[in-house]
């Protein structure tokens, strides 16, 4: 799913946030990506989606390099891809329904699938009732179950998650980690999360990184 | 009330850029209505030794010849062939010079007439020119330059309300950029992502064209009360509403969409 060779990534010319890494990441793996405040884990998580350009090195995301990436093809990688910010960004003007809808719609659903799709996830994030809500009349944990749904709705290949518990109480933690669990487990997605603490007691098989010094290490 | 004022933003430049060119395209109509009118009330007559090409002339001249048409002798001498003898006429048809009469392209002042007498003039073989015209040439300046002035405010009002459009656009691009950026992230396209502003867009087209065409449609009403009847007389004071009605749809639908799209592609070229 994703193999990085050499990767260099920086925000400016002089300074290197990740330095040299290699790593694979395969299919329908579990990742949890460790390290202190500023190592770089979401510098590294946000050149998965193409936020961040690749400054050398090879990195390629579901066979696609992402080395001078066309636009046209980091859109198809992103159609692809559930993502989970710490920050949820949900869209403020739309009901909760609405922003869960967004990734179907893109990939072209018809609205009375994606609806039916979207209430389905309410049900199990436990938010049906908040479905003609708008996401600034949620608490964060909510927002963050809202965001998650969003995340799953189109059956991604891949998800990317940073610090998706970040700001959540122990309740709305364990409602996101079991439906990030689920969908590995169950759907075959491949999950890369970016967290400080891993869970205890997780159940199920994952592999922890860390960034350390601009270095992507291997914890056993 | 915010998105009304946004709106009204866009509506009221787009909706006075309409004004500027219904009133232009009704001026160009006018003028050029009046032009057809006295097309036909000149008339030069060239006298020439030997005969000549409409080439030689339409090269010396600045208004292109319409036509040039030899006048038939016969004509000339059935006219004076009662008052003289039959051997006067064959001794005339002999020695008759040829003339011709000149029609040009679009109608000239009197100062152009006169300049291209002078040109004609200087051909070895012209005997004589002499032009009939009544004399329209004050009203026919005055169109002229109401034309050429409203054409100047039209394009300077054109100008002014792209500028201000392209800045209503860009400032919903901004209102909207967080949508936007979470759409990006998600991997919609460009289009997709800016449908709120294309319907904007639309919407504020929509409200131009139709507070136009009411402008429009009163202006017709009451053209009678706005001009004098007496004007009738000189120029054709009249309009097709419903073509005028097609005309400003299209440049309201059509100013508006490609605003939108050169903006819609400043933005794609500075994000992706």
């Amino acid at each position: 799913m994703i193999k990085a060779k050499n990767i260099y990534l920086s925000y400016d010319k002089d300074k290197f946030i990740i330095k040299k890494c290699s790593l694979e990441i395969k299919d329908k793996e579990f990742i949890f990506i460790g390290g202190n405040s500023g190592s770089g884990k979401s510098t590294f998580i946000k050149s998965l989606y193409g936020e961040i350009p690749l400054k050398y090195g090879e990195l390629t995301i579901d066979g696609y390099s992402m080395k001078n990436i066309l636009s046209s093809n980091l859109k198809k990688i992103r159609r692809n891809i559930g993502i989970i910010f710490q920050d949820y960004k949900l869209i403020n003007e739309w009901t909760v329904e609405e922003n869960i809808m967004l990734p179907l719609k893109i990939n072209g659903y018809s609205n009375y699938v994606s609806k039916k799709q979207a209430l389905n996830l309410l049900s199990h994030v436990k938010l049906i009732h908040h479905k003609e809500s708008k996401p600034n009349q949620l608490s964060g944990g909510e927002q963050q179950r809202v965001a998650v749904a969003r995340a799953l709705a189109h059956n991604p290949k891949l998800i990317i998650a940073d610090e998706p518990t970040g700001n959540l109480d122990d309740y709305s933690s364990e409602v996101v980690w079991n439906l990030l669990k689920g969908a590995n487990e169950q759907l075959g997605i491949t999950i890369v999360v970016v967290t400080h603490r891993v869970p205890k007691n997780f159940g199920i098989n994952f592999r922890q990184l860390c960034i350390e010094d601009s270095m992507i290490y291997e914890v056993s | 009330m915010k998105s009304l004022k946004s709106i009204l933003s866009f509506v009221i430049p787009l909706t006075f850029m309409l004004m500027t060119f219904f009133l232009f395209s009704f001026t160009i109509k006018v003028v050029n209505d009046y032009k057809q009118n006295i097309e036909n009330d000149y008339s030069i007559i060239i006298v020439a030794k030997s005969p000549i090409l409409k080439d030689s002339i339409n090269h010396m001249i600045d208004i292109k010849i319409k036509y040039l048409k030899l006048l038939p002798q016969k004509e000339i001498l059935s006219n004076i062939k009662d008052s003289i003898s039959r051997e006067s006429i064959k001794m005339l048809q002999q020695k008759l010079p040829y003339f011709y009469e000149l029609n040009l392209q679009r109608y000239p002042t009197i100062s152009e007439l006169n300049n291209i007498k002078n040109k004609i003039l200087t051909l070895k073989n012209i005997k004589k020119i002499e032009i009939f015209s009544k004399n329209h040439n004050k009203i026919f300046l005055l169109l002229t330059i109401l034309e050429k002035v409203m054409y100047i405010i039209f394009i300077t009002v054109l100008i002014y309300s792209i500028i201000i459009i392209s800045q209503q656009i860009q400032i919903w691009f901004y209102e909207n950029s967080k949508k936007l950026s979470i759409m990006n992230f998600h991997g919609a396209s460009i289009i997709y992502s800016s449908y709120s502003v294309i319907m904007y867009g639309f919407i504020a087209s929509l409200v131009s064209f139709l507070i136009i065409s009411a402008l429009v449609i009163t202006f017709e009403y009451n053209l009678l009360l706005i001009f004098p009847v007496e004007l009738q007389s000189i120029i054709k004071v009249e309009f097709s509403l419903k073509y005028e009605i097609i005309k400003l749809a299209f440049l309201s639908f059509f100013i508006s969409f490609i605003t939108i799209f050169g903006v819609l592609l400043k933005y794609k070229l500075k994000n992706d």
